[in-house]
């Protein structure tokens, strides 16, 4: 540590932080052949709001490398009645962000005898991201709808990041349909248009990416309920075929 | 992906055996890494009326591997003024990949045939340095082969007709590759019989 300038980047406390934490001795201790590639929901996440509400949806698979552990993985988290998260990144810190956050939202319910802001829910994932930012590795979307502002859709990626957005994706498969969306989006769609939206953005990310697959997830999200919808893969809409 | 060389492109190939008949099956991605390129991308090549290879690995090894085998089965039948024989064309190939065991091609192959007159059949299966195998009822390579192994173990029986043949082999593929990120995204099969070869190509999930 530099005394006189404590602003510069440390290199060697910087790996030996790394080779001194738990996950990483493995590399160390057991033969390359046995290591296993962390479990990560490769993914492609989308969130976008309409009048009335918010529609969110998600590819269903779950790869530990190349292999595929889970092909018809839940990535829409539920964290209160009319709020719910979608997760990226790393499955164990995404699965424990929604847990613990999960938690403090019921909590929070209580103290306050009314069901919690989309905001505050948004916050309470950003803040535990931002806390850990350099341990943890999740990129997450919180969307619902609240009496106060209706239908809302928050992005927290990696650094701890929050920001409202109208329309927003995640995951490795979305940088293949960021394109689509800006050709496609339009301000105050109908329902069906975003569904439609949604569905044909997860498709076409499915195609190209090798860390999303299997089918598509769906829920919409508005003051009457949450509607969740399982589109499996034949009855996924046609794309090109490459 | 991480940085393993030989998933680094993806892809995947099987061959069974049935009653004077054999079928090789490979997935037709291309891609690099997470990204998927194209779909069209077969890794099955044929060398003679009955005899056929398939490779998997590295994209550009499969490519050069294959136009080298050629050249030197080419080379052959010119010289022999005879055609190969499935047993001539694993050796050529084991002896091809041999040459480079100090700096490989990163490609493992399937070699499969047929004698037309005797209906003899044959496949084999090398590493990427050219360790040979015996004449086996089974064999697949690739990113997916340890789930594609499983499924064919199941779906072999003993001399099978080409029908069945054809339908253990693609159930086998189809079903293996969705277990694999790496492959995928479609799939032929080759059924070679002693008067004829059937090409199929299936859809299967392009996920």
């Amino acid at each position: 540590m530099d005394v006189l300038n404590p602003m510069t980047y440390d290199a060697e406390e910087d790996q030996l932080r790394d080779r001194t934490k738990y996950s990483q001795m493995d590399k160390h201790l057991i033969p390359v052949e046995f290591q296993q590639q962390p479990v990560s929901t490769g993914t492609t996440i989308v969130a976008v709001e309409y009048d009335g509400g918010v529609i969110i949806g998600a590819d269903t698979r779950t790869s530990s490398g190349t292999f595929v552990m889970n092909r018809f993985t839940d990535k829409l988290t539920q964290l209160t009645d009319r709020i719910f998260c979608l997760r990226s990144g790393s499955a164990a810190d995404t699965q424990a962000i929604a847990q613990v956050v999960t938690y403090q939202l019921d909590f929070l319910s209580a103290e306050m005898n009314e069901p919690p802001l989309v905001r505050i829910a948004a916050n309470c994932v950003r803040r535990m991201i931002y806390q850990y930012r350099d341990d943890f590795l999740a990129g997450m979307i919180v969307a619902g709808w609240d009496k106060k502002l209706g239908g809302q859709v928050y992005s927290c990626p990696l650094g701890g990041l929050l920001v409202r957005q109208p329309v927003t994706l995640g995951g490795s498969g979305s940088t293949y349909i960021w394109g689509y969306l800006d050709n496609n989006y339009r301000p105050n769609m109908t329902q069906q248009e975003c569904y439609d939206f949604v569905l044909k953005g997860i498709t076409l990310a499915i195609t190209r990416d090798g860390s999303s697959g299997g089918c598509a997830r769906i829920a919409i999200i508005n003051k009457d309920g949450v509607e969740r919808i399982d589109v499996l893969g034949n009855d996924l809409p046609k794309v090109f075929d490459l | 992906m991480g940085d393993d060389i030989l998933s680094y492109n993806g892809g995947v190939a099987l061959a069974m055996k049935g009653k004077e008949c054999v079928a090789i099956a490979c997935d037709k991605r291309y891609g690099v890494q997470n990204r998927t390129i194209a779909t069209n991308f077969t890794k099955i090549f044929q060398y003679s009326d009955h005899c056929f290879v398939a490779f998997c690995g590295l994209a550009t090894d499969v490519q050069t591997v294959s136009e080298r085998l050629k050249f030197r089965t080419n080379l052959y039948e010119l010289r022999e003024q005879r055609k190969l024989k499935p047993v001539v064309l694993y050796n050529m190939l084991t002896n091809l990949l041999y040459e480079r065991r100090f700096g490989p091609y990163f490609v493992f192959a399937l070699v499969v045939g047929l004698d037309p007159k005797t209906g003899e059949t044959y496949v084999y299966d090398s590493d990427n340095i050219g360790a040979v195998s015996d004449n086996v009822n089974l064999a697949t390579v690739g990113t997916a082969s340890e789930y594609i192994f499983g499924l064919g173990e199941l779906f072999f029986k003993p001399n099978m007709n080409s029908d069945e043949l054809f339908e253990a082999t693609s159930q086998a593929l189809l079903n293996g590759v969705d277990r694999d990120s790496a492959s995928g995204w479609g799939a032929v099969v080759y059924v070679i019989e002693k008067d004829k070869v059937t090409v199929r190509e299936l859809k299967g999930r392009q996920d």
